[in-house]
């Protein structure tokens, strides 16, 4: 209900009356709440009329949007500035009122905005204004023309650079503990509030160490700083905590938010990509401390920096994470233009807590960036390649730059032994050629005369019978092919017989045939479209009159042509997963040859018997065909046309010519052909040695132009536009070059009045769980007005002299004394200050997703530091990942140590995240996230409740509780148990209700082996102990299943 | 014996329990606001007055994921027959875009064979193909719109954008906004419910998301295998009594935090516990269709324990009756780009019969007039063929391209005027020829059917109020009751 700010000037008494009045009125529904008119707004809208116009959300945007251009800040044509109420409420030019209270029609504005008579209505060159609109400032101007002086000016405050405060003075100096305080203080003492109380020792080290590293501090740590009464112990623990490699891991998360890091294209396909080399740069970034303006520049333009390292490149991944639709039809240029509309909007949401978006389309409406600024912006990210190529027909593949990443140590070694081998090999190679080379000239000759007179030679079979299992029918034509019509089941095989006797046969062809009866007149029978066939193995056999069979071995398999992926040598490697295809040669003939390794003849009886395999699905089946017999000298048989017709030449060959023969020749020869075959292998190993890559970010040679995109459509193309930066904000050095990279350099520049004062806000609001703006994706127009502007302030400029140091930030924040307040609420506070916006207490509020987790699997004891790589699958039920997408990997649940490594290793899947984290209010990662929606839902409960992870943890927990208590007791185990979740002790209370549990399941499960056993299972056989009495653990295992739900181990 | 049951803790004992007093309590909760701008909600799914009487409290919203050919199920068009085979009009094609039609394409009607021939059905005369023989005797519960357009032509896109009125990522799904606007009847179970059959659609769970809306609001799948809802069963070993146990411990340990800390939250977090318990015998009830006598089974086609369209149909009702708000069904395998005459047949042999029994079942039950039942889909199918098919003959299989210029969906029950057909597709059935429906118009009268005014149901974002009909929408008033 109260929807924009806690005015500074609060005062309870007035709110108060306003929300009972609300409530007596029945304003009970945030539906109902959005009649009420802006009640909050400012001081001068207050306790008025609730029918009242209000200047701020009413009149301000109007004459923004329609009037600004040219009377506004920029522009002040007839000597009239709309933007500034002295101008506005004076005359201009003309010298004629342009608002007179109370009098509409006297007023000249209204006039020029309806009457032609006195010129051209305004604005000119514009839509006109509507009824409404003008309805609306008639009676704004009716009703006093009330122009709050707080906004005198329309130059809002986040576009002025910020200075550093002097800190105020306060009454209770004692609690100062740097400047932070000081503002906060003030504001307390202002409105009356004391500061809570310090934090117990206890609750305060498990505060810090959730904040800065995500992770809650061990019993041993906790014990070490409640001994430690030295004046530095807490800030020994927060040194500690910021040098932590899991510092690194925790901010990262967040920044993965903003980044949209997945690890997926998203849509329908929404394939896996590899870009975790990113992921893991952040966290290297953040546990070196990479200073802000070199972490965003690294980030939009790292590639364009002089020398770029591989660092500097993988850390472009920012603006390749962005979604990517590769779906059947989909048009290439529109998702490209997508993807930049996504790179302009979340640059404006990072680094200027700008909405961008609304300029798509139209001039903001409420903020000073006009259509043409926006699209001079997208200039910038306009030169980056296509990401989605047509691959075969209407098949589209996901493209753009990747990069490798350097090779691991024994990645090196491994890879300097092959090239080693291969090196000698090739030694060999060379002489073994030269030495063959020697019996060339007679090959050539013997070979020449062969060809001459008997030259092997194909000729076209026709078949004896034709049979399929698919039912289809089929007609034998003229020319010897076979024709298939009919039925057309998704999978098919042809049996195709010729009876003997036959000669010497060197080897097969098969020819796939068009014909205008086929579905897009073939070969393939399946889809119009794209007559595509896949035929899985091509066999051969030779059939005795009793009918048992003997296989023929095929060679040299050879095509016309084969799909990428469906080389003709897969028809014939017994394997049924693999196949010859013709995509996208359709609507044409194809041929393929294969060969046999000795001539061989069948005799009278016998019956030559060739099957085509075809069971790809979705009747990809051929629709005609022809096989033809190799027959003849087995001397001219392995020689290609395109050879013989060299050999039988009259004329003396080129040295091109024969120089092709003699390749020919050398590649006959066994011994050779093996060493080339092993010289291919060790290529291929030395390939697989390949790094893994990353998507990043690489400039096209030649730049794009950019126009402006009429309603955002990428096919309605207005004025052409140059990079450049909005002018509202600071001015763009005229020395930075126009791409990318100078507009990383503008925005880090420290006269940038948004970029600091936007990031310490969002790190403000993780630790404090809201920012000191409360809406920290938009610092425009229409954002909160932040609860404390000077601390904001303080701590922006703070920050860029501290050479953008976040941990120097961190540190500040937490080591205040605001920070180290205790979180209990008072009823006074919760009266007075019930959102805590004020900070007169302590930060409490529910851990995101992956903190939820991760402090699980620290208490549990299963936690694995292990750092980095590719991401990981711990367990997730059935079917989350079902039939979803291309070419889909399946989800295998790890068993070793991945299991337990941090969430934010997690693979990241658009369509289907991992479904914990979902229910703990993680976003999909499809776009920007500046602020997770914090929920408290049923399903949070099942999730703790049930989830065999967390089942898993519970009783890795209970054998911890069993082997860590210093003495062998209940109590003992339960306080153990208690201090790992929370790190405090329990009360006695507490105590009672966890022994009572305790208590009944012993006594429940002394008559029940049964469930004791399955309560153990719940754990993986490796990482139970075995001297633990199962009885007593299965009893434990309830307790710790009751720990890890306790809102407080859920809680900061 | 098992200790003593907690029951939800309510907001007086609350008050009692920390000592705030009622004011005290009752104001603090109206004076917070979550952090996303919006008023803050101590229950956020507690039942919400609407902004005028509502026609309909529930929907039952069936997408027919990939797109049904509108034009060989409700939109006949002699002339489209009369012409098969012949190349399209120029303009049809000429500066249009296809996701697959790459070259000048030949219009196909629906073939002249006794098996898809229309039926003038029920008193309004409603055509409807023989494909659906069931459907065509509920006709006169039926309203269509004949002239629904849409802005987006590929599958993910078109998803959401029917769903979420934007065609990206992003924004809340229709029924995480009817969530938000009206909240729950029904304490048992979520407020939203989506069931798929067939894969996954190319949108994911986008489709039902909750954008920047509260999580609280989004859709939540039941799954047919598996737990229906994740994490509902519990861990090997944990009987009931000991999950009872185990909620009554935190629960108790909960309150003495709550008495210790006095965040507001931890009462609301107990009473999730609550409802977490007592989902785990309120879903198990739920999804057992077994106990449906046998008439219904025969009346929807069901078959317990599969993962049929017939059971979600079931479903679907029993949810209404427990007071799901939203109950959204996915059903996959409409993408006719070939062989259109041979596989619609398949899929409106698994989808009419249940169709027609879940209105007839509705409305004898009284239910149907407060429940709205939506048939729609991301768009329609081209006039013209896609490929390069001989016509003539229809075991050439033809198929056809995506169509976004004018589909068809239909509304019945929930203040719906039955019998009605609003709007007409031009005679090629190709573009919008009488009464233009957009998208936005459609969500806006489905809101309002519920009570709520489309303009009116906004959520402050990134500086902005947005809406599910974003800037556009009007209500299509002529098929209100």
């Amino acid at each position: 209900m109260i929807r924009r700010q806690l005015p500074r000037t609060f005062h309870l008494p007035r709110m108060a009356s306003l929300l009972i009045l609300a409530i007596l009125a029945g304003f009970t529904s945030s539906l109902q709440a959005e009649k009420l008119p802006a009640v909050n707004a400012t001081e001068e809208d207050a306790g008025t009329d609730p029918t009242a116009i209000s200047f701020e959300h009413d009149i301000q945007p109007l004459l923004r949007r329609h009037c600004y251009r040219c009377h506004g800040e920029k522009a002040s044509e007839g000597g009239i500035r709309l933007s500034q109420k002295e101008s506005a409420l004076g005359t201009g030019d003309s010298e004629m009122p342009l608002v007179v209270a109370g009098k509409p029609d006297e007023s000249y504005l209204l006039t020029r905005l309806t009457d032609d008579s006195w010129g051209e209505v305004m604005p000119l060159d514009a839509e006109p204004l509507s009824k409404d609109e003008i309805a609306l400032l008639r009676t704004w101007i009716d009703q006093g023309a009330k122009w709050p002086e707080s906004l005198a000016t329309d130059r809002h405050w986040a576009y002025t650079k910020p200075t550093k405060h002097e800190p105020p003075q306060v009454q209770k100096k004692s609690w100062i503990q740097n400047p932070i305080d000081n503002f906060v203080l003030s504001r307390l003492e202002e409105e009356g509030l004391k500061p809570s109380p310090q934090a117990d020792k206890a609750r305060l080290i498990r505060r810090a160490s959730l904040s800065l590293t995500g992770l809650p501090p061990s019993v041993e740590e906790v014990e070490a700083f409640l001994q430690d009464d030295s004046p530095d112990a807490y800030e020994k623990v927060v040194d500690r905590l910021l040098k932590s490699k899991h510092f690194g891991e925790r901010w990262a998360r967040h920044w993965l938010d903003l980044a949209r890091y997945a690890d997926s294209n998203g849509y329908q396909a929404d394939q896996l990509r590899d870009i975790w080399a990113y992921r893991d740069w952040v966290i290297r970034a953040f546990n070196e401390d990479l200073p802000y303006d070199e972490f965003t520049i690294e980030q939009l333009a790292g590639d364009l920096l002089p020398n770029a390292t591989a660092p500097q490149k993988i850390a472009t991944g920012f603006h390749r994470t962005t979604t990517c639709n590769v779906e059947a039809g989909v048009h290439p240029e529109e998702n490209r233009v997508n993807q930049v509309f996504d790179r302009v909007n979340t640059t404006g949401t990072v680094f200027l807590g700008t909405t961008m978006e609304c300029a798509q389309c139209h001039d903001h409406k409420y903020d000073p960036f006009s259509q043409k600024e926006y699209y001079q912006l997208f200039a910038y990210f306009n030169n980056t390649p296509l990401e989605v190529k047509q691959d075969a027909g209407v098949q589209y593949d996901f493209v753009g730059p990747s990069m490798m990443l350097p090779l691991s140590e024994e990645q090196l070694t491994t890879y300097e032994t092959l090239s080693l081998k291969k090196e000698k090999l090739e030694k060999v190679l060379e002489q073994k050629k030269t030495s063959q080379m020697k019996n060339y000239a007679k090959w050539r000759e013997e070979v020449t005369a062969a060809l001459k007179t008997n030259p092997a030679a194909w000729e076209a079979k026709k078949p004896e019978s034709f049979q399929s299992n698919g039912g289809e029918s089929h007609k034998i034509l003229k020319d010897d092919s076979v024709l298939i019509s009919g039925s057309l089941p998704d999978t098919s095989i042809y049996e195709v017989r010729f009876p003997g006797p036959l000669k010497s046969v060197l080897g097969f062809k098969l020819e796939a045939l068009t014909h205008p009866d086929l579905p897009g007149t073939g070969p393939g029978r399946g889809d119009e479209e794209r007559p595509n066939f896949v035929l899985n193995e091509f066999t051969v056999k030779v059939e005795n009159e009793k009918g048992m069979a003997e296989p023929v071995e095929l060679f040299s398999a050879e095509a016309d042509f084969s799909q990428r992926k469906y080389d003709i040598s897969q028809a014939i490697d017994g394997n049924r997963r693999t196949a010859w295809a013709i995509g996208p040669q359709f609507f044409k003939p194809h041929w393929a040859t294969f060969r046999t390794e000795e001539p061989f003849e069948i005799a009278e009886g016998e019956t030559l018997v060739i099957q085509l395999d075809q069971n790809f699905g979705r009747g990809r089946t051929i629709g005609r065909f022809r096989l033809s017999f190799l027959q003849g000298s087995p001397m001219t048989a392995g020689i290609s046309e395109e050879v013989s017709k060299l050999l039988v030449k009259k004329k003396k060959l080129s040295t091109k010519q024969e120089n092709q023969v003699k390749k020919f020749y050398q590649n006959s020869n066994p011994e050779l052909r093996d060493l080339f075959v092993e010289q291919t292998q060790l290529q291929r190993e030395m390939d697989a040695i390949q790094p893994p890559t990353t998507l990043v970010m690489v400039e096209m040679e030649e730049c794009r132009s950019t126009q402006v995109l009429n309603r955002g459509n990428y096919l309605d193309k207005g004025d052409e536009v140059q990079p450049d930066t909005p002018s509202i904000l600071h001015s763009l050095d005229s020395d930075l070059p126009k791409n990318r990279l100078g507009l990383a350099k503008w925005l880090t520049s420290p006269d940038n009045p948004l970029i600091a004062r936007v990031a310490v806000n969002r790190w403000w609001a993780e630790i404090f769980g809201q920012g000191i703006v409360r809406t920290p994706e938009d610092f425009g127009t229409q954002s909160e007005p932040p609860t404390h502007p000077e601390l904001l302030d303080w701590l922006a400029v703070d920050f860029m002299e501290n050479d953008w140091s976040l941990k120097a930030l961190l540190k500040k924040i937490v080591m205040s004394s605001t920070f180290q307040q205790s979180s209990q609420v008072t009823p006074q506070k919760l009266r007075l200050d019930p959102e805590n916006r004020l900070l007169s207490r302590g930060p409490r509020f529910r851990l995101p997703a992956e903190a939820i987790r991760d402090n699980a699997l620290v208490i549990s004891g299963l936690f694995s530091d292990e750092m980095y790589g590719p991401p990981i699958m711990p367990y997730q039920p059935d079917g989350i990942w079902k039939a979803l997408g291309r070419n889909q990997p399946k989800w295998v649940t790890a068993i070793d140590n991945d299991r337990f490594r941090r969430g934010v290793y997690i693979v990241w899947k658009r369509a289907a995240p991992y479904p914990s984290l979902i229910n703990f209010d993680a976003p999909d990662r499809a776009s920007c996230t500046v602020q997770r929606p914090r929920t408290n839902t049923p399903l949070q409960a099942l999730t703790l409740l049930n989830d065999p992870v967390y089942a898993e943890m519970a009783l890795a927990l209970a054998q911890r509780m069993m082997r860590e208590a210093p003495e062998e007791t209940q109590e003992s185990r339960i306080i153990r148990g208690f201090q790992l979740c929370v790190a405090r002790k329990p009360t006695a209370q507490e105590m009672e209700i966890l022994k009572q549990v305790f208590a009944n399941e012993r006594q429940k499960l002394a008559k029940n082996p049964e469930l004791v056993k399955q309560r153990i299972q719940n754990l993986l056989p490796r990482l139970r102990d075995p001297d633990l009495s199962e009885e007593e653990l299965a009893a434990w295992f309830i307790v710790a299943n009751v720990l890890l739900n306790l809102d407080e181990a859920m809680n900061l | 014996m098992e200790p003593t049951h907690l029951t939800p803790i309510s907001r007086r004992q609350l008050f009692q329990r920390t000592g705030y007093g009622i004011g005290g309590l009752a104001l603090a909760s109206l004076l917070q606001e979550d952090s996303f701008g919006a008023e803050k909600r101590q229950d956020p799914l507690a039942p919400r007055p609407t902004h005028f009487p509502a026609k309909a409290k529930n929907v039952i919203y069936i997408h027919l994921v990939g797109g049904p050919s509108h034009l060989d199920l409700y939109d006949f068009k002699p002339e489209l027959q009369k012409r098969n085979g012949e190349l399209c009009p120029a303009e049809l094609f000429e500066g249009k875009r296809f996701a697959f039609i790459r070259s000048r394409p030949k219009l196909l009607g629906t073939p002249d064979l006794k098996d898809y021939r229309f039926e003038q059905s029920g008193d309004s005369g409603a055509t409807i193909s023989n494909l659906m023989p069931h459907l065509q005797t509920v006709a006169d519960e039926l309203c269509f719109i004949k002239s629904l357009h849409t802005e987006e032509f590929n599958h993910a896109p078109a998803q959401l954008f029917m769903q979420t009125g934007f065609g990206r990522f992003g924004r809340p799904s229709l029924g995480s906004w009817v969530s938000y606007g009206l909240g729950s009847e029904n304490r048992n179970l979520p407020s939203f419910v989506v069931l798929i059959t067939g894969q996954m659609l190319g949108a994911g769970s986008a489709a039902w998301g909750s954008g920047f809306l509260p999580t609280i609001y989004q859709g939540i799948e039941f799954r047919s295998q598996g737990d229906p809802v994740l994490y509902l069963s519990n861990p090997k070993g944990i009987d009931g009594h000991s999950r009872r146990r185990v909620v009554d411990a935190v629960n108790q340990l909960n309150q003495a935090t709550l008495a210790d800390v006095g965040d507001p939250e931890i009462a609301t977090r107990i009473n999730q516990y609550e409802m977490a318990y007592r989902m785990q015998s309120s879903v198990p009830e739920l999804m057992d269709i077994q106990s449906e006598p046998e008439e219904i089974h025969q009346m929807y086609g069901t078959e317990p324990g599969k993962a049929t369209f017939a059971n979600n149909c079931l479903l679907a009702r029993r949810m209404v009756e427990r007071g799901v708000r939203f109950v959204q069904l996915f059903d996959q395998g409409w993408d006719t780009h070939n062989n259109v005459f041979n596989r619609l047949p398949t899929k409106t042999k698994q989808v009419d019969q249940p169709l027609a029994a879940l209105i007839k079942d509705l409305k004898q039950r009284g239910l149907l007039d407060e429940t709205l039942v939506v048939w729609s889909s991301e768009f329609g199918r081209t006039s013209m063929a896609q490929g390069r098919t001989n016509l003539d003959k229809p075991t050439n299989s033809p198929g056809r391209d995506h169509q976004k210029d004018a589909f068809t969906v239909w509304l019945a029950g929930g203040g719906v005027k039955g019998g009605m057909t609003v709007g007409a597709s031009d005679e090629l059935g190709y573009k919008v020829a009488e009464r233009p429906v957009h998208v936005h118009d459609l969500n806006a009268t489905l809101l309002h059917l519920l009570g709520i005014n489309h303009e009116r149901l906004t959520f402050r974002h990134q500086g902005r109020q947005y809406r599910l009909t974003d800037v556009e929408g009007h209500v299509v008033r002529e098929i209100i009751s």
